[in-house]
């Protein structure tokens, strides 16, 4: 490294020997390897903070440049715009290269920089100049000599910047210069752009790995640097139940919150779709609170509503039967209004259902073959043939179209595309299915199989990421649900009468095995058959049981505000608010519900 | 075609499954789907209502306690089996033979000809 006298920006100026004496009078501190490097990353840091006399300080007092001295010289000569002087430098700074090749790349962008200004300001002469003796010798790539030879042609400053994406001679080209020429020389001579910032920022994001309960939408640079990053689980993880949803007869089979957050829907084996409004408390902020808007029946004779499925805009509700299920029923959600009641044929099995984007056609299909493409304006419109469905999803693909994912009982997972009749299969679970949820972004799939947990399928890389284990197994149907701003959170139902929420973490590595144990949430009385996120109220999760009632979960620090919040709050212990306002106790002994 | 269910309660919606085939066997009383053509094995079985069939592979049963129990055949270890649905006895499962010559039923399960419905099903449209 160029050392010379230690110069910061090596001007060699009359007061050099005012320097030298400066430098005397500095304690010499005694430095390790480390310490220079950091003083060099700090130094850099404070000179691209505009701070550059507090830069200059720091390298005085060090006694440890920031580069080498002809590095300065170029770095000086080029913001000054002396591109002699820069060409002199980069001379002699040749041989400091990584590969001898790359000298000619640079002196081509110190020139083509020269060029454009040259142009800006108008002298048409010294550009042409420059063209024939700086750029065209150096025989590199002819399209972008081409290019730059067509500038020429520009009337004006204006024209010149838009036609060439440079943004002029004051709009900071020459420093994005420099950061690209860094890379080109060894950290010895050049330290490479913004390196501080670099290292802070992979710091930040390795503690982000190693949140256990990670549930905040905040970018990495807006975290703090004063102390290590984990989310607090009090206030990311629901973990306190804030109200007990008691309005149902019977057990409750289905919850699902609608994709606006504003809605959830619950059924069972009541024959009744219950749809409830999710109200965000004022005061305080963020502590959402669920009551009763509508309830909507289905029938008796139909043994209970098996899925519920919300459109995308929110609007419709669809409600498929878990026997004599020839029938789906979709309602309008905020007035209650039967849109339509669509039957084919008499000896369909409809008991799963999806929506398409465009909230007008949905699929829907059960175990027993039936599997079919229908719409709330027509009906009924496409089938297709000898299909077992357990499951269904949709997906936007890249060409516009919509893609149903559809679980059979030979444990795939196949894509549909009812525009083009086209059918692949992606996945092939080792167990049966029982069922399957899409995450709200369209990137995982979350399949419930039999006494194996959830398997969590990436369906952009189309592997397993995750297994997740620890809930109790059993002979009746589970569902999943993924969520969390980031889809960092599944949650699912359990045969123990437990809320099962795992972090699925994105890291492998010595924190990996701890994000695959959930945290289990007591409380209910039975089987807890279904579990649906809160798309827009992070928080928030609802769970459908057994023992006839819907809970909802909210992380501890929002459940205490809730709680404070209401006129007739109780004391904690997950005793909880019915629907119609009046305290319930905990249900805590699972009671059989009137026979039929 | 309403299925008679047992009077008491069943918690949750139970996960049937579904073996498909073109031939399809199912619990005469409720409908379940159980087994499959391709999963015979033999029709020679008798059982207390009459004849009964050999299965490889029967779903959505239920197994009762093990039970010492002597056959025509010799000294077996049975379950029996009932339908999930339904919770109607359907047959038995043979855990262990005493007779070597008899060991090749082990695992396998023996439904009740007069307690299942065959009906038809369809093939697997899927290729790959």
């Amino acid at each position: 490294m160029e050392n010379g006298s230690g110069c910061l920006n090596g001007s060699g100026a009359a007061d050099s020997a005012e320097k030298a004496q400066q430098q005397q009078q500095c304690p010499a501190v005694q430095l390790s390897e480390r310490n220079r490097e950091a003083v060099r990353v700090i130094g850099q840091y404070l000179r691209e903070l505009g701070l550059a006399r507090s830069a200059e300080a720091l390298v005085l007092e060090a006694g440890c440049p920031l580069e080498s001295g002809a590095a300065a010289q170029f770095r000086s000569s080029v913001l000054l715009g002396d591109w002699d002087g820069a060409e002199a430098s980069l001379a002699s700074l040749r041989r400091a290269l990584w590969r001898e090749s790359s000298w000619s790349e640079i002196a081509f962008r110190l020139a083509e920089q020269r060029y454009l200004e040259l142009l800006e300001s108008g002298a048409h002469i010294a550009a042409l100049c420059v063209l024939r003796g700086k750029l065209t010798p150096l025989q590199l790539s002819p399209d972008r000599l081409h290019r730059l030879s067509g500038l020429i042609m520009c009337s004006g400053p204006e024209e010149l910047r838009q036609l060439s994406g440079w943004s002029g001679a004051a709009g900071g080209t020459r420093q994005a210069l420099l950061d690209s020429v860094e890379q080109f020389f060894p950290p010895s001579v050049m330290l490479p752009p913004k390196r501080l910032s670099v290292l802070l920022d992979q710091a930040v994001r390795a503690q982000v790995s190693r949140c256990r309960h990670h549930n905040t939408s905040l970018s990495p640079d807006q975290l703090t640097l004063l102390a290590d990053h984990s989310c607090q689980a009090a206030a990311s993880v629901p973990s306190v139940c804030s109200q007990v949803l008691d309005a149902h007869q019977d057990e409750v089979h289905v919850c699902q919150f609608s994709p606006n957050g504003r809605f959830l829907a619950t059924g069972g084996r009541d024959c009744v779709a219950i749809v409830w409004l999710v109200e965000a408390a004022a005061n305080p902020p963020g502590a959402p609170r669920v009551r009763h808007h509508l309830t909507l029946r289905i029938g008796e004779e139909r043994g209970g509503v098996a899925w519920l499925a919300w459109s995308p805009d929110s609007r419709l509700l669809l409600a498929c039967a878990a026997e004599e299920a020839t029938e789906v029923i979709v309602w309008e959600a905020e007035t209650g209004d039967c849109i339509k009641k669509l039957k084919h044929r008499d000896e369909d099995s409809l008991t799963t259902a999806a929506w398409l984007p465009d909230s007008n056609h949905f699929v829907v299909g059960g175990n027993r073959g039936h599997f079919y493409l229908c719409s709330v304006d027509v009906g009924f419109e496409k089938a297709w043939d000898f299909i077992r469905v357990v499951a269904l999803a949709t997906r936007r693909e890249d060409d516009g179209g919509t893609a149903v994912l559809a679980a059979d009982t030979f444990a795939r997972i196949r894509r549909y595309r009812f525009d083009t009749m086209q059918d692949e299969t992606l996945f092939r679970e080792d167990g049966p299915v029982m069922s399957m949820s899409i995450s709200q972004d369209e990137t995982l799939l979350a399949v419930c199989v039999a006494s194996a947990g959830v398997h969590l399928w990436d369906l952009r890389l189309r592997v397993c990421r995750r297994r997740l284990h620890g809930l109790t197994h059993g002979a009746y149907l589970l569902h999943a649900s993924i969520g969390g701003p980031n889809q960092d959170f599944v949650a699912s139902g359990s045969h123990d009468a437990r809320v099962c929420v795992w972090h699925r973490g994105c890291q492998a590595g010595d924190g990996a095995q701890q994000h695959l144990l959930p945290d289990k949430l007591s409380g209910h009385g039975g089987l807890v058959s279904c579990v649906s996120w809160n798309p827009r109220h992070h928080g928030m999760l609802a769970s459908a049981s057994d023992d006839c009632t819907v809970r909802i979960w909210l992380p501890a620090s929002l459940a205490a505000a809730a709680q404070a919040a209401s006129a007739d709050g109780t004391g904690p212990g997950g005793a909880g608010f019915s629907s119609n306002g009046c305290c319930s106790s905990t249900v805590s002994k699972h009671q059989p519900p009137p026979l039929l | 075609k309403s299925p008679e269910f047992n009077a008491s309660y069943s918690m949750g919606r139970l996960h049937i499954e579904h073996m498909g085939g073109e031939r399809v066997f199912s619990c005469a009383n409720c409908d379940c789907p159980l087994t499959n053509r391709q999963q015979l094995i033999s029709t020679r079985f008798t059982g207390a209502t009459g004849r009964a069939f050999l299965f490889n592979r029967v779903v959505n049963l239920d197994t009762s306690e093990l039970q010492d129990r002597v056959m025509l055949t010799g000294r077996h270890m049975v379950r029996d089996v009932s339908c999930r649905k339904c919770k109607t006895k359907l047959g038995w499962v043979y855990e262990f033979a005493t007779e070597e010559s008899q060991q090749y039923k082990e695992g396998k399960i023996i439904l009740e000809r007069a307690l299942i419905n065959e009906s038809e099903g369809f093939p697997d449209p899927v290729k790959d």
